[in-house]
């Protein structure tokens, strides 16, 4: 018999290794150094530039151009003029009803619709799952164009119903260029995606944590309030922190809807001052006012890292999950389905019903069976045949690839400085990667239009100046997949091809870039969904030359024409759905299968 | 002339500001075609050890030479890719978007060009080494654990490299499919004739592949030697616990017999004899190592010199023994007893003691041995004796 030995049971792997110490000799400077480089320099430039020209225009008179060579016209002109009009407190105080407000709907009904989805015996639940999902596949320019069809209050769809009901005339009684409209329809579009961002935490929950509390002789509304709810906090508050930037950066519906009832936000205040209908654009007193909207959204920013810090963010994210135990509904069950299927009516059916109505509408008027009778496509082949559409569609998928090419290679460089790089710069990358995410879009498109006002860089009045502001604002988004996906890979990965014998290039091309493939890929396809969704940039940087499909729809809607505005909306909805389905299908995939 | 040298290797990094020593000045040398063991707990220091060699940590100072060549010193770092080297990790790091035939094929693809049937003729050759031939066109992910690990071998071994790095490579294998790549692992050491570093916190599968095995604890060695001095003869009681159940006596010499070399210990458990390990005078104060299959019991007194008197706590039956722990007086003492034994609680045996398995430590101030026992084996002893 051999010597029975005890074995010291159970012994843990070493702790992972740690960076060594910073101030170590390097010796020789590699390939990665010039690529870890030239990445931050390119960083640095998309990501400062822009705050940089901001600053200095907002402090300039820039009643002769932004200037950037001296003698600098430094004033506190723009300061003064915007401190002194009290309507920079009205835009202020409305830009706070409109974000809280519809911050607090889409909460409300995300919440609802994850716990019906997650956690109770509702029919039909994955059907219920994919009708609030799917308005993410239309444009909040879209959906406020369909509102303003539905509730305007001289021919509105449902004003002329409920006139015809109550017998009642003139106009109303609805109106949906108003405040508290406003906040429903951009709380409705904020649903998909709050939606989707909760049920995943609520999913990737380890249900055994809630079957503890129940085992322990927990009620239903106890574990709730002691155990989901404050599991899910970092989830809510990342998601509230993300969604208040949507908020405050958008155009979208605060043109459509606001600027007819003179509701003002600060999004659009900016738009104003940079693009008047009337005399020259302001851009000092424009800068000032991004400066405000940058100030807004990055003081929630700050709330979040403290709440979150950066420990516990990640612990109830767990592989294999149990279903936990479902609450039944019981007597609650058909008012569950009323709230469930008539959110979705409203907020999904309703808008794209009228859309396809007013495309197939000769023009926009009221619904009798003399319109059942004027029901035509002339309106598609027109459109569709126009050189206007082709342009626009052709600048579109050039704008997609190329703000989509853009962000996910910067992203790729920068994540791998971020989790895998042994360089100093490393906090400066995960700083400027993160920075373009509180920078509101608004602002981003004003300070890069002032930077190619004034650089000998022919981009301006292009679609590459659209594409450049866009790279840059998604490059968060790409670096936050990029960033899971490599520290996805085990390091010792690339660490054994490196004991192979392979250099720093062959592990890239061979082992790296083979693996990332899925996530590239899948964030390839979320950027490109979002850049042809944007209106904001499009828009700040518009000009003939650069016209796409958001800024053509907005610009047909401006002129008046229902129902050209009708047709393209319903063909980019098409497409953005089209888009949305073959990203859940390709993010299905995993790596190596 | 060794094949692997190392001098003075020091590795210490920054953890938020605190300066944490993982490797503190460690010297060793490898031999030709040894099989050279590093075995210590979590965090003694012997994954860096092995990384640096790697190439895949950069040590703060000290000398690394391998095959005369030196690697890294305070001018030189050869970068990792051109080391002459074959490693196997943890994970195995099996590339899953490869086949098997590539992942093994990966090494040769790096250096100069070799051509297709070369290439083809080598990745065979390493496969068969590692019983995998006919898995050369499944793909990485089909692979089990077992298969994984000899691909990552092969892999390892495919460049014919003149030193192998194995970093735990066995640990993430169940305990049956362990026992057989323990055997297969050190069969094909052999037959391939390559110099091997091979890192685990296993002491059997340190004891039972290793030539030379070195000690760590807290980025220091603290003992080398071939299994069958790190087992039968510890330097401290740290080598002692670590390296399989050991019970612990504290005694004080009483008499030296130097023609016998025994010596007369008056010890916690009473007076004992021992056969005289290390140098010792009368009146030194030394920690008495026992291991528990050198201990017997029995009902009956035995014939001999050390007979000592205890009480059973419990006895665990575990097929091929009984381990027992019994106490004398307030010493817990672990014996491994036969499995035809059936003592019970709180029966009285006796304790056979030979002094020629007493394995002496000298203890220079009181108590201080205490705190150098590792702290697992205390673990152990209290979860045994609460079973």
């Amino acid at each position: 018999m051999t010597t029975t030995i005890e074995r010291d049971d159970p012994v843990a792997a070493d702790p992972p290794v740690a960076p060594p110490s910073p101030g170590r000799r390097s010796g020789r400077i590699s390939a990665r150094t010039v690529i870890n480089t030239l990445t931050i320099l390119v960083l640095l430039y998309l990501v400062l530039g822009p705050l940089v020209m901001l600053g200095v225009s907002a402090f300039e008179d820039t009643s002769g151009g932004v200037v950037i060579t001296p003698p600098f016209p430094w004033t506190g002109a723009n300061f003064h003029t915007v401190f002194t009009t009290s309507e920079t407190y009205t835009v202020l105080w409305t830009t706070v009803l409109f974000s809280g407000g519809a911050l607090l709907f889409a909460f409300a009904v995300s919440l609802t619709f994850a716990w019906l989805v997650e956690r109770t015996d509702l029919p039909a639940r994955n059907t219920v799952f994919v009708l609030v999902v799917a308005p993410q596949g239309m444009p909040a320019l879209i959906s406020a164009i369909a509102w303003s069809l539905l509730l305007n209050p001289t021919n509105g769809f449902v004003n002329e119903v409920l006139r015809s009901v109550f017998h009642a005339s003139g106009d109303g009684p609805l109106n949906v260029y108003s405040l508290p409209w406003m906040i429903l329809v951009q709380g409705m579009a904020l649903v998909p995606l709050t939606f989707l961002l909760i049920t995943a935490s609520l999913r990737g929950m380890n249900a055994s944590l809630e079957d503890a509390a129940r085992t322990s002789g927990s009620s239903f509304w106890t574990i709730t309030r002691k155990v989901t709810l404050p599991l899910l906090k970092p989830a809510i508050i990342g998601a509230l922190v993300y969604e208040f930037v949507t908020v405050v950066e958008a155009v979208d519906i605060p043109l459509v809807l606001g600027l007819p009832g003179h509701v003002t936000v600060l999004s659009t205040q900016i738009y104003n001052a940079s693009h008047p209908p009337v005399g020259l654009p302001n851009y000092g007193v424009g800068s000032t006012y991004g400066i405000f909207l940058l100030v807004l959204a990055l003081v929630p920013l700050l709330f979040y890292n403290r709440i979150i810090g950066d420990s516990g963010s990640y612990v109830t994210v767990t592989g294999k999950t149990f279903r936990p135990k479902i609450q039944e509904l019981g007597r609650w069950k058909p008012w569950a389905m009323l709230f469930a299927w008539g959110y979705i009516f409203v907020s999904f059916v309703m808008p794209l019903l009228i859309l396809i109505w007013a495309s197939i509408q000769p023009y926009f008027g009221t619904l009798s069976r003399d319109a059942l009778k004027r029901v035509t496509v002339k309106s598609y082949k027109s459109t569709l045949s126009s050189d206007l559409f082709m342009t626009a569609l052709k600048n579109t998928l050039v704008l997609g690839l190329a703000t989509a090419a853009m962000s996910m290679i910067l992203a790729m460089l920068v994540s791998w400085i971020i989790v895998r790089s042994r360089s100093r710069l490393r906090w400066m990358a995960d700083v400027l990667a993160f920075l373009p995410h509180a920078i509101p879009g608004v602002v981003i498109g004003l300070a890069t239009l002032l930077i190619y006002l004034i650089l000998p860089i022919p981009v301006y009045g292009t679609i590459w100046i659209i594409a450049i502001a866009m790279g840059t604002q998604y490059v968060s988004l790409g670096t936050r997949l990029t960033t899971g996906g490599i520290a996805q890979i085990q390091r010792s990965l690339e660490e054994a091809a490196e004991a192979s014998g392979a250099k720093q290039r062959h592990v890239w091309r061979r082992v790296l870039i083979p693996l990332l493939r899925p996530v590239f890929f899948n964030g390839f396809l979320m950027v490109f969904l979002a850049s042809i969704q944007n209106l904001t940039l499009p828009l700040m940087l518009y000009s003939t030359g650069n016209l796409v499909l958001s800024s053509l729809i907005y610009t047909r809607w401006d002129y008046g024409d229902a129902t050209g505005t009708a047709v393209l909306s319903v063909v980019m909805t098409a497409i953005t759905i089209v888009a949305a389905i073959f990203l859940r299908n390709a993010g299905g995939r995993r790596a190596g299968e | 002339m060794a094949a692997i040298r190392v001098d003075q290797l020091h590795h210490c990094y920054d953890d938020r500001g605190r300066a944490v020593t993982a490797v503190d000045h460690v010297s060793f040398d490898v031999q030709e075609n040894e099989f050279y063991t590093l075995l210590g707990p979590s965090g003694c220091g012997k994954t860096t050890t092995l990384r640096c060699l790697a190439g895949l940590e950069v040590p703060t100072s000290g000398t690394i030479e391998m095959d005369g060549v030196v690697v890294f010193s305070s001018r030189r770092v050869v970068p990792t890719h051109r080391r002459d080297i074959g490693m196997v990790f943890q994970d195995y790091a099996v590339w899953p978007h490869m086949s098997v035939f590539e992942n093994v094929a990966f090494p040769l693809h790096t250096g100069k060009r070799l051509s297709g049937t070369v290439i083809k003729d080598r990745v065979h050759e390493a496969l068969e080494l590692v019983n995998m031939r006919e898995y050369a066109d499944r793909k990485a992910t089909q692979l089990s654990g077992g298969q994984q690990q000899r691909l990552s071998l092969a892999r390892a071994l495919v460049r014919q490299p003149k030193v192998l790095l194995l970093d735990e490579p066995l640990s993430n294998l169940d305990a049956k499919l362990r026992e057989q790549m323990r055997k297969e692992l050190r069969f094909l050491q052999r037959r391939v004739k390559v110099t091997t570093i091979f890192v685990t916190h296993d002491q059997v599968e340190a004891l039972s592949m290793s030539n030379r095995i070195a000690v760590m604890n807290k980025g220091l060695i603290v003992q080398v030697g071939t299994p069958r001095e790190i087992y039968q003869t510890p330097h401290s009681e740290f080598v002692a616990a670590f390296v399989g159940a050991t019970s612990f006596v504290q005694g004080t010499v009483t008499s030296v017999d130097v023609e016998a070399r025994q010596v007369s210990l008056d010890t916690t458990i009473g007076p004992l004899v021992s056969d005289m390990n290390i140098e010792l005078a009368p009146g030194e104060l030394v920690t008495i190592a026992i291991r528990p299959e050198a201990m017997r019991l029995s009902s009956d007194p035995f014939e001999g010199t050390n007979n000592i008197e205890a009480v059973v706590d419990i006895g665990l039956f575990v097929g091929d023994a009984v381990d027992y722990d019994v106490h004398v007086g307030d010493e817990l003492l672990r014996v491994k007893g036969s499995p035809h034994t059936r003592f019970r609680r709180r029966d009285k045996v006796f304790v056979d003691v030979p002094p020629s398995e007493c394995v002496l430590i000298r203890r220079a101030e009181e108590g201080e041995a205490e705190l150098a026992r590792p702290q697992d084996t205390l673990e152990t002893v209290m979860i045994d004796t609460s079973a």
